[in-house]
């Protein structure tokens, strides 16, 4: 943990040098930085949402077939996640790897600003480039707030500026909730339309409120610059999803001119009916397996 | 009227459906909340929440050793560690009425979230009043023979305190953690003129011959007219300076966050300056035209200043952590304390250690020696280690650090 840290406050100390000893811009771009060090990871997340999305009027097909054999379902699941390649902690698991990067960031902020003696202390022998030591200490205050600090909420009311705190929370909420929107694919409303109702698609939608509300909650106990960082994060996100995605889209509209049948993303099924076309790259709008299985594309099945 | 209807009536799924049917998602959903839980509580948790901004300060008065730390501000007997009774008029040890029990003198400042917090020595302003500066922002006086705060709401200070008042007859001396010095009259606190730095100082300023040399953590070291607050002149020293500098022959030595000890003149020009491997935070020692300081990776070194510059006798990796107090020297040892929990007695000759005693807790307050006198009735010189432990608050060793504690203090 204290490589990741020490190079984390290197590297936001390095960028307050370079961005003329502003603090905020600093987090910004290291922000972003991360951002893009962990596309990959953010790549495989959607992929394998979309792809667990994908597959969900099979897995209800299965839960339907086997209700009385949960062992039976059980298995017959994960031989279906195996036979697409889908792993389905693979949605969780790009967020377990940045949880110490995330910590990390929290701590790093902290000590780079350090706005105490024992804090200062902490940041001794972190910086790991020779000469960054003279720009120490580093400005904590933007907008009459301390950085290192939760935003201060006896003071709104006191002055205009003194709202920022307010704007700060509405921006960490508004931002997570629009990323969450966005970066989740569109449920389709009663895939296996028997009338019942999605509960899949309730727990998505409770989880979008709830992690904005969550992350409002985090502003309020930690510090503004973190809160800063929630905010830049939560914009690239969008925009990365946004180019992600139009480049699939762009993707599947070129392969569209092509015959295919399916496969879902990720590895390709093992089993499968073998077609010369669909050893091109493929996809389809709303493409259906040899089995019905709903699918999407990026490589298309091989012949056995 | 509430009518009941099946679950096919309704269009739920039937019980084993929901229990099978949705599993993953649960899961998934449970796992996301549970990862954003593990989040808050591991980010409090890594971070300690809200930790000591510093730390204790240890000094004498009248013949006791006064430790100030956090809420707490005691009297401990130097002899055995005991804390100090509060005595009336007549001399009798005082009690209370509650209890029955004696009253020791110490101040336990409360205030729910937020209390008043002490990391600084008291100054004796006036007979039987102390002025404690709070962490806080406030100057608060307390009466020395009953130990009671006249005033928990004090006089307010624009700025949190953290290192020593510093008083020269009917003015006080403030320094401000966020910027600035101010100059207070004693007998009202009322200001008397305010110095401007950029950044904080967290170091007491050095009075000398009415000339005020001012450390800060803009990176310069002023010298100002103590009587007017005027600017005589100001050095750059390219790292910010959280340490008093120390008076040797005419020259001012200090070490600083740029990796460097300097020696400066006192019309404000480097005369020589060192390059250590990291920051250099406690105020140097000198002996016998040797200056001994550390830094904060555990690295001691031996200068000789007697010639011109400093020339390196010896430096050493003593300590795995940071030595941030400063050293002491106690005959021909050199005594140094770091976070890794250590105290150290080396060699002065050759830095070579020569007993380590382990406090069980980081050593970040300055030490403090003391010896035999008229007023310290102690059968034998003492080292004083402050630690940031759970355990313990305060060690006494006997100064050659060739036995264990003499006592402890628990926390």
């Amino acid at each position: 943990m204290d490589i990741i840290l020490n190079i984390f406050v290197t590297l936001l100390t390095f960028l307050y040098r370079v961005f003329g000893h502003d603090m905020v811009l600093s987090i910004a771009v290291f922000t972003i930085l991360v951002r893009l060090l962990t596309l990959p990871l953010t790549i495989q997340q959607q992929r394998s949402t979309r792809a667990m999305q994908k597959l969900q009027p099979e897995l209800k097909k299965l839960q339907e077939k086997y209700k009385n054999d949960r062992e039976k379902l059980s298995q017959e699941q994960m031989a279906m996640y195996r036979e697409y390649g889908i792993n389905p902690l693979g949605g969780c698991l790009p967020l377990l790897i940045q949880f110490p990067i995330f910590i990390a960031l929290y701590s790093a902020i902290n000590m780079a600003l350090a706005a105490t003696p024992t804090q200062m202390l902490d940041t001794g022998g972190r910086l790991l480039i020779p000469g960054l030591d003279s720009v120490i200490p580093l400005n904590n205050l933007w907008l009459g707030m301390d950085l290192t600090q939760p935003p201060d909420m006896s003071i709104i009311g006191t002055s205009i500026t003194s709202f920022i705190p307010i704007v700060l929370i509405i921006l960490v909420g508004a931002t997570t909730w629009l990323q969450f929107k966005v970066t989740m694919p569109k449920q389709q409303p009663n895939a296996n339309s028997d009338g019942k109702p999605d509960q899949a698609q309730a727990m998505s939608q409770s989880m979008g409120t709830i992690m904005p509300i969550m992350y409002m909650f985090f502003t309020l106990s930690f510090s503004v610059g973190l809160s800063i960082y929630f905010i830049v994060s939560n914009l690239v996100g969008i925009v990365q999803f946004s180019l992600i995605n139009r480049m699939r889209l762009k993707d599947a509209a070129s392969a569209d001119a092509g015959t295919s049948l399916m496969t879902v993303e990720g590895k390709t099924p093992k089993i499968r009916p073998a077609s010369e076309s669909a050893k091109k790259n493929s996809a389809v709008a709303n493409p259906k397996g040899p089995s019905g299985r709903a699918v999407t594309n990026k490589s298309a099945p091989k012949a056995k | 009227m509430i009518q009941f209807r099946n679950r096919d009536e309704l269009g739920l799924p039937d019980q084993g459906q929901r229990r099978h049917g949705l599993t993953g998602m649960r899961f998934r959903f449970a796992g996301i909340m549970t990862l954003f839980a593990v989040l808050a509580l591991t980010l409090t948790a890594c971070t300690g929440g809200p930790t000591e901004p510093n730390w204790s300060d240890i000094s004498l008065m009248d013949g006791n050793i006064l430790l100030t730390f956090s809420t707490v501000m005691l009297q401990l007997d130097p002899v055995d560690g005991s804390q100090v009774n509060l005595y009336d008029a007549n001399g009798n040890v005082r009690t209370d009425p509650s209890t029955n029990t004696a009253r020791r003198w110490e101040i336990a400042a409360s205030g729910g979230s937020s209390p008043t917090r002490f990391y600084t020595t008291p100054l004796n302003v006036a007979d039987n009043l102390l002025l404690a500066a709070s962490y806080d922002r406030k100057l608060i006086e307390i009466e020395q023979d009953t130990a009671r705060v006249i005033d928990i709401n004090g006089t307010a200070i624009p700025g949190h305190m953290v290192a020593d008042l510093l008083r020269d007859g009917d003015v006080l001396y403030v320094p401000l953690a966020e910027k600035d010095l101010l100059a207070l009259t004693v007998d009202g606190y009322s200001q008397l003129w305010r110095f401007s730095t950029t950044r904080g100082v967290w170091a007491t300023p050095l009075l000398l011959d009415g000339v005020l040399y001012v450390t800060s953590m803009d990176h310069f070291m002023y010298a100002v007219n103590a009587e007017t607050g005027e600017e005589l002149w100001r050095i750059d020293l390219q790292g910010a300076i959280a340490s008093t500098p120390l008076l040797y022959n005419g020259s001012l030595f200090v070490g600083n966050f740029a990796r460097k000890l300097f020696e400066i003149s006192l019309d404000g020009v480097i005369i020589a300056e060192y390059d250590t491997a990291d920051w250099v935070w406690g105020t140097p020692v000198i002996a016998d035209d040797v200056l001994y300081a550390a830094d904060l990776v555990g690295n001691v070194y031996a200068l000789d200043i007697s010639g011109e510059g400093f020339s390196e006798l010896w430096r050493r990796q003593i300590a795995s952590r940071a030595i941030r107090p400063s050293p002491i020297v106690y005959e021909d040892r050199l005594v140094v304390a770091s976070r890794d929990h250590y105290v150290y007695w080396l060699d002065r000759e050759t830095g070579e250690v020569i007993v380590r005693h382990d406090v069980r807790g980081e050593v970040l307050a300055e030490m403090l020696l003391i010896e035999p006198s008229e007023t310290l009735i102690i059968g034998e010189p003492l080292l004083l280690v402050s630690t940031m432990s759970r355990e313990n608050l305060l060690f006494a060793f006997q100064a050659d650090g060739n036995s264990e504690p003499r006592w402890k203090y628990p926390r």
